[in-house]
């Protein structure tokens, strides 16, 4: 019987051996995997039970904080500044789940990211929970300016620093207050969830990087860029003819000036007073589809623009204008498209070309910064609890848009349209400004336009320190001026927020 | 050594919970001190020559699960305690009255019928319980609710064991031929498939498959171990196979635990809950355990009893539920070296019979919790919350111990043949 005896012990020790097997799979091999499984719970749970570090703007005010309390979590999230910074930090909620600069940064923010891990062993007798605080680049003067200038009008302000692409304003108006989202009571959080998903305005979303408008005449900056690079066109030639109108090939639908003016000249003459005529028979005729798309495309259109933020929208140029038909009317035109009639329109900013207001942004950065364009960013560094930066935003070029030599053209002309044209409202006392107005009409009846201007600003000889971008949506009426009248102010006061020296910088800043 | 471990353990868990040293730790220290004492002191004064382990090992694993139970829900660990208590006291009783093993074996049927009153129990009328959970395995008598199955599973190794050391010799002796294969004579196998069968339908009506399935694994080893014939052990697999096939096609219940064994998360906030959170309490404790007390308990359903395991795994890690297994498995090497090195054949295989209960049983449930095997609901020996069981255990254990004594009072000396089991831990 003891042989029988032992063989059983071994049919025991191989059950409890390969249940050893089972646990080391279960506890380490597809650990991770089950760890995230979506209705595994436990790792966001620990989240909601941990410290989370605050989120500050660069001019040191507490925008994100997480405060203990006794309830279903150890710790509340709340943002003291209400709906002001909500579409740039977004929320952070047990059951929505997160959602901006708290999603973005989520690791650094709960201290997860190896810098903190090992930060914890280096010191391990700290009482303060190793966590990141994240410095935002945003001011909040310049954020509260571009608030108080838009008021309760829908649109947004971008204000971005061209030098390093660091934005200093990022507001659309209606926004939300992120602390009603966030709150650990379910109730409140799924009915102020679902009274913003009712509102036909849709307050979550961040219209400043998530939505797509007409940019109407502030897309003349890329079309003339566009024929800058080309060669085909300078700061003085050629010179388009003077017109009320202008009739593209293959359509007898004509595209006309702004009230029915007459205009035309050299690039620097049309963007003064924005003349359709000239950019839309520039786009047609003189470049055609190719060097606008990619002209287009080297601003960005048509690409994901790698700001830190969720889920940015693309902004779109056309890409197809169909077969190419026969040769231009003058030498040195391009060939004419079946869908020629679409890049004329599309060469004003309107028909199917759309565009973020921070895409926009970044067009007049491109200008303001010599030909390149900054990778956009929100955060600035991400502090330790000792308030040493442990990681710092890689300042890197996205875009070469177009030589030095042809943003100074157009650094100019932008200039000339503050002083001379419809960017007047724009001007500060003292600074170099330049700017382009736009009014993307609607086609609606009465008239109504989105009112566009995007600018720069900054010392004279120096590198502009703020580009700008401002939209107020379906504002009465379809002139040019529109732009100039109801955007440039917002513009402005944005500006001069901007211009001045931040308040009170962090230390360590 | 071990009262230190569920000492510091209770500690631990209680400051990972409230971050305060318990109040009640001076009479918390005592109880389990003094229970160990009690113990250890019946073992000494009634058989001071057994294996040294038994106790501890149990303690260990009986402090372990106070610990945990202690830690899910307070109210419960009271009655854990009172029950740890009633058990030692079973255990001590046990000793006491069983000073020799014999003495059980000229009361095998005695035994056995009291076995088969103890599993019929639950389904008589009044004082049998509704179904709990779906299992009619509930007997009240009074204010106290208990498992007779459990104890009727002692009762039933008790007898397995002498009657068959009683038929040994007719049983393995081949004399009925079906084909090329011989088998012994159905007549002499008759009483024990009778008991066998009678033990499987009640577990079937009761819809308790864990103790069936241990019942079965019960009287297959020991009807191989003591006739030694390759053959039971296939015509059992096959009856078995048979068996499993027949339930699991009239009871929706095991086809139900068959799926979810299978694939829980196609089910996993209904039918395969329990597994899918099972599973990610071990995923979370990881190698290390997010140490005690510091779990998400509450997360499974009967995470007190049944899947007891699972927050060990979370709590204690990978080191933890190993510990656990190593425990176990410590435990069934000291039951069959008792087995192996005792002479007396209705020791030996009452030996291997109660190790076979508690080895199988750890081993059922613990794979059943880590989906090795589909899930069937029984207890973890000694760790999880329930009075029936756990004064069971102690019973298996006084037994074993009792066993093991009888082994060094009748060899004094040991010699080397007799200690080649080894337990790789």
């Amino acid at each position: 019987m003891n042989r029988r005896l032992r063989g059983l012990a071994l049919f025991l020790v191989a059950c409890y051996g390969a249940l050893f097997i089972r646990l080391n799979v279960l506890q380490v091999f597809d650990a991770d995997d089950l760890n995230t499984q979506p209705d595994n719970k436990r790792r966001i749970e620990r989240d909601f039970n941990r410290p989370r570090g605050d989120i500050v703007t660069a001019d040191g005010r507490l925008v994100a904080h997480s405060d203990e309390e006794r309830g279903q979590f150890h710790y509340q999230r709340t943002y003291p500044t209400g709906d002001l910074f909500a579409h740039v930090v977004g929320t952070y909620s047990f059951n929505y789940g997160s959602s901006g600069v708290e999603r973005r940064y989520h690791d650094q923010l709960s201290g997860r990211t190896a810098d903190f891990q090992l930060g914890g062993i280096t010191n391990p007798f700290s009482e303060e929970p190793n966590v990141g605080t994240v410095v935002l680049t945003l001011r909040s003067d310049v954020q509260e300016a571009a608030k108080q200038a838009l008021g309760d009008r829908k649109g947004s302000v971008v204000a971005i620093d061209p030098r390093s692409g660091a934005v200093l304003a990022l507001w659309s108006n209606p926004s939300y207050d992120p602390n009603l989202i966030s709150t650990n009571d379910d109730s409140v959080a799924k009915a102020a969830r679902d009274l913003l998903a009712a509102s036909p305005d849709k307050p979550q979303l961040a219209r400043s990087y998530q939505e797509r408008y007409f940019p109407g005449s502030t897309f003349k900056i890329v079309t003339a860029a566009a024929g800058l690079e080309s060669g085909k066109v300078t700061a003085t030639t050629p010179e388009f003819p003077k017109a009320r109108s202008y009739q593209p090939p293959l359509t007898t639908r004509e595209l006309s000036n702004f009230d029915g003016s007459t205009c035309g000249g050299n690039v620097v003459d049309a963007l003064r007073v924005s003349c359709n005529s000239v950019f839309a028979q520039m786009a047609a005729e003189l470049l055609g589809p190719d060097p606008m798309i990619k002209e287009a495309e080297d601003f960005g259109f048509n690409q994901t623009v790698p700001i830190d933020l969720p889920q940015p929208a693309k902004s779109v140029f056309p890409t197809d204008f169909g077969k190419p038909l026969r040769d231009g009317a003058n030498p040195g035109d391009a060939k004419v498209y079946e869908n020629t009639p679409a890049l004329a329109i599309s060469g004003i900013g309107q028909g199917d070309v759309s565009a973020t207001p921070l895409q926009m942004a970044l067009v007049a950065a491109a200008v303001a910064n010599g030909g390149t364009t900054m990778t956009p960013h929100v955060m600035a560094e991400i502090r330790d609890r000792d308030a040493k930066a442990v990681e710092k935003f890689d300042t890197s070029v996205w875009r070469e848009v177009m030589t030095s030599a042809n943003a100074e053209v157009l650094r100019s002309a932008m200039v000339d349209v503050v002083a001379n044209g419809t960017a007047s409202r724009l001007g500060i006392e003292g600074r170099v400004v330049g700017g382009k107005t736009g009014t993307a009409q609607l086609g609606t009846t009465p008239p109504r336009s989105h009112a566009w201007i995007i600018g720069f600003a900054g010392d004279p000889g120096a590198v502009p320190s703020v580009a700008v971008a401002v939209i107020v949506e379906g504002q009465p009426g379809a002139s040019e001026q529109t732009g100039g009248k109801v955007a440039a102010p917002i513009a402005r006061s944005v500006l001069e927020a901007a211009l001045r020296p931040i308040s009170s910088p962090q230390p360590g800043g | 050594m071990v009262a230190i471990i569920i000492v510091g353990a209770y500690v631990l868990a209680s400051l990972g919970r409230s971050a305060s040293i318990p109040a009640n730790i001076g009479p918390f220290l005592g109880v389990v001190l003094g229970l160990f004492a009690v113990a250890h002191i019946a073992v000494r004064r009634l058989a001071p020559n057994a294996d040294p382990l038994f106790v501890p090992i149990a303690v260990l694993l009986n402090g372990i699960g106070y610990v945990m139970i202690a830690r899910l829900n307070p109210d419960l660990a009271g009655q854990q305690a009172a029950w740890t208590a009633v058990g030692i006291t079973g255990f001590v009783i046990t000793l006491a009255v069983v000073r020799r093993v014999r003495s059980l074996e000229r009361l095998r049927y005695t035994v056995g019928l009291l076995g088969v009153v103890l599993l019929v129990l639950p389904l008589v009328p009044k004082v049998g319980t509704a179904p709990i959970n779906g299992s009619k395995i509930w007997v009240r008598i009074g204010p106290v609710g208990f498992q007779p199955g459990e104890f009727a599973k002692i009762a039933l190794a008790v007898f397995f064991a002498a009657y068959l050391v009683e038929r040994r010799e007719l049983l393995s002796t081949a004399t009925f031929r079906i084909g090329r294969f011989t088998t012994p004579d159905p007549r002499h196998l008759a009483p024990v498939i009778v008991a066998w069968g009678f033990s499987l339908m009640v577990m079937m009506f009761q819809r308790d498959l864990g103790s069936a399935l241990l019942f079965f694994a019960l009287f297959m080893t020991v009807l191989w171990v003591s006739t030694g014939r390759a053959s039971y052990l296939i015509v059992g697999t096959t009856l078995f196979g048979g068996g499993a096939y027949l339930a699991w096609s009239m009871f929706t219940h095991v086809q139900t635990r068959v799926a979810m064994w299978l694939d829980p998360w196609q089910d996993r906030s209904g039918k395969g809950f329990q597994v899918v959170q099972s599973s990610y309490a071990f995923a979370w404790g990881g190698i290390g355990g997010t140490g005690l007390g510091l779990g998400v308990a509450g997360r499974i359903p009967y995470e007190e009893t049944d899947f007891i395991y699972a927050v060990i795994g979370e709590e204690l890690g990978l080191f933890g539920s190993t510990a656990v297994l190593i425990a176990f498995l410590v435990l069934v090497g000291c039951g069959l070296r008792a087995a192996v090195t005792v002479s007396d054949p209705f020791a030996k295989l009452l030996a291997c019979g109660l190790t076979t209960l508690l080895g199988f049983q750890s081993f059922v449930i613990m794979a059943g919790v880590t989906r090795l095997l589909p899930l069937t609901g029984v207890t973890l020996p000694f760790v999880s919350y329930g009075g029936s069981s756990l004064v069971s255990n102690w019973i298996v254990l006084a037994l074993l111990v009792r066993l093991s004594d009888e082994v060094s009072r009748r060899r004094p000396v040991l010699d080397d043949a007799t200690t080649v089991i080894t337990v790789p831990a």
